[in-house]
């Protein structure tokens, strides 16, 4: 299929001739992507844009031992692609270690085609790197969002057609999608809304590196209180122990 | 490269220098309409945010002014965007705002120092988090799609220089062997559980985690967790 058939087909299927998401009009408080079907129709609009056949959005995992990167979506959704599993697989690798350290966007071209390099190769800031999936050609732009998640939003497509002015406004859009999509996932946020506030500011303080003891004068109760504060946290977050459940609150941003 | 001039006439690839920090920021701040830039780190001390200027072209009496905690808040204030999110100035004619950052006495200030309207940017570099403020002594006069393009570029000129922007920072001072332990913790194991898992003595497990909070001038293990999950490097 065409390009310019995929851009005609698409536009049908969302009944719509304007891409809505498109360029700096969106603002983040008016597109907030509620599910993972309207994040996957906003990834597809970008892919509309720079002319890329497919696309994925995939989580860096925040623990240093898996240096893997886990699949959100892509193209084929609800499925899954063969290139996604490539890229899920251990292909991911250097581009895990890459996004933990770098916002630059990374190409690759292994079509055989000379030419493919053409679109990338003008491009500032932008450095070439080993073929995420065999035999394509694609474009990955790192991105993060509010509470520390890393990821990476990954288009794919012999034709790209990529200008160094659009490259700021597509990474840019990624960068606004992966935010959306990083406030679905936490599946924890239910469970940890019965938190109480007296229970979050022990937390806090904890964070602070004040002990029980000096919670206890800080907040004006026994410390006994301030210890019971503190177990009850631990066990609502699913914590073992204080430092996890500190842990896990700043990773949830129930804590700052 | 390192010649403004040498900018100007094409897309660096890379910065090697601080001074090329410089100039890019100079030339970027030319080229939104903007008249000053400042680069910022947050660093979490104890209860509150302290902000250390990596770069900045504003005159030094201002900051002395203005004050270090007063730059913090405008750094990572409600305005500040993320990107992908379209910016939204601090103009300090209408303060106090909704937003309510500053006062009557701070607003008058930043007016007289040409600081009329001031964007707030997150600049994300790798997991490391940096700030941008670009203003201008005239209301209006920065340019929003440009700004918006600058801030992704901001963020691809710094992911060149990570050391730089480590050292400016002060963040992950961390050997590779004190990050993993404290990332074990974090993870609820006990001593004995990390030493089991990384095949060393408990002794050497509760040396590295000293070590790492004596880096952070931590009090105990809580707070070092927390300074290292805030600081991105666990």
């Amino acid at each position: 299929m065409k390009q310019a058939d995929i851009k005609q087909a698409a536009e049908a299927l969302f009944n719509e001739q304007r891409n809505p998401f498109g360029a700096f009009s969106l603002g983040s408080e008016t597109h907030h992507a509620v599910t993972i079907p309207d994040a996957v129709r906003r990834c597809r609009w970008i892919a509309v844009d720079i002319n890329a056949a497919a696309f994925g959005l995939f989580f860096v995992s925040p623990s240093l031992e898996r240096a893997r990167l886990v699949p959100s979506f892509d193209s084929d959704y609800p499925g899954t692609s063969v290139a996604t599993k490539f890229i899920a697989g251990a292909n991911g690798e250097e581009m895990v270690r890459h996004t933990r350290d770098s916002t630059a966007p990374r190409w690759w071209a292994d079509d055989g085609i000379a030419s493919s390099q053409q679109i990338y190769q003008d491009l500032a800031w932008s450095e070439r790197t080993t073929p995420l999936a065999p035999g394509t050609n694609g474009i990955a732009f790192p991105v993060h969002a509010d509470r520390g998640q890393c990821g990476l939003v990954v288009f794919m497509g012999s034709e790209i057609a990529l200008a160094q002015e659009t490259l700021y406004e597509i990474h840019a859009r990624c960068f606004s999608l992966f935010a959306a999509v990083a406030r679905i996932r936490p599946s924890e946020a239910g469970r940890t809304r019965s938190i109480s506030k007296r229970e979050l500011e022990c937390l806090k303080l904890t964070a602070n590196g004040n002990t029980s003891e000096e919670i206890a004068k800080l907040l004006k109760l026994s410390v006994h209180t301030a210890n019971q504060y503190l177990t009850q946290s631990t066990q609502k977050l699913n914590a073992v122990n204080r430092n996890q459940a500190v842990a896990k609150a700043l990773r949830l941003g129930l804590i700052e | 490269m390192s010649s403004p001039a040498a900018l100007l006439q094409s897309e660096p690839s890379r910065l090697a220098s601080r001074g090329d920090l410089t100039s890019f920021f100079m030339q970027l701040a030319a080229e939104i309409g903007a008249d000053s830039y400042m680069l910022v780190a947050i660093v979490h001390d104890q209860d509150r945010n302290d902000a250390r200027i990596v770069s900045s072209n504003w005159i030094f009496d201002a900051i002395e002014l203005i004050g270090k905690r007063l730059i913090a808040a405008l750094a990572q204030g409600p305005l500040t965007a993320a990107p992908g999110n379209r910016p939204r100035p601090l103009v300090a004619a209408q303060a106090p705002d909704a937003a309510s950052l500053l006062n009557g006495e701070e607003a008058r200030l930043l007016d007289v120092l040409g600081h009329a309207e001031i964007y707030s940017l997150r600049l994300n570099v790798g997991r490391q988090r940096l700030f941008a403020l670009f203003s201008a002594a005239e209301v209006d006069s920065i340019d929003l799609p440009a700004l918006m393009r600058a801030q992704l570029k901001c963020c691809y000129a710094l992911s060149g220089i990570p050391q730089l922007i480590a050292a400016a920072a002060m963040q992950d001072p961390l050997s590779d062997r004190e990050r993993e332990c404290l990332f074990w913790v974090s993870e609820g194991k006990t001593t004995d559980e990390v030493a089991l898992i990384l095949g060393v003595s408990s002794n050497t497990v509760n040396s590295y985690i000293t070590h790492a909070i004596q880096k952070f001038a931590a009090s105990n293990r809580a707070m070092a967790i927390a300074t290292a999950i805030r600081s991105g490097i666990i």
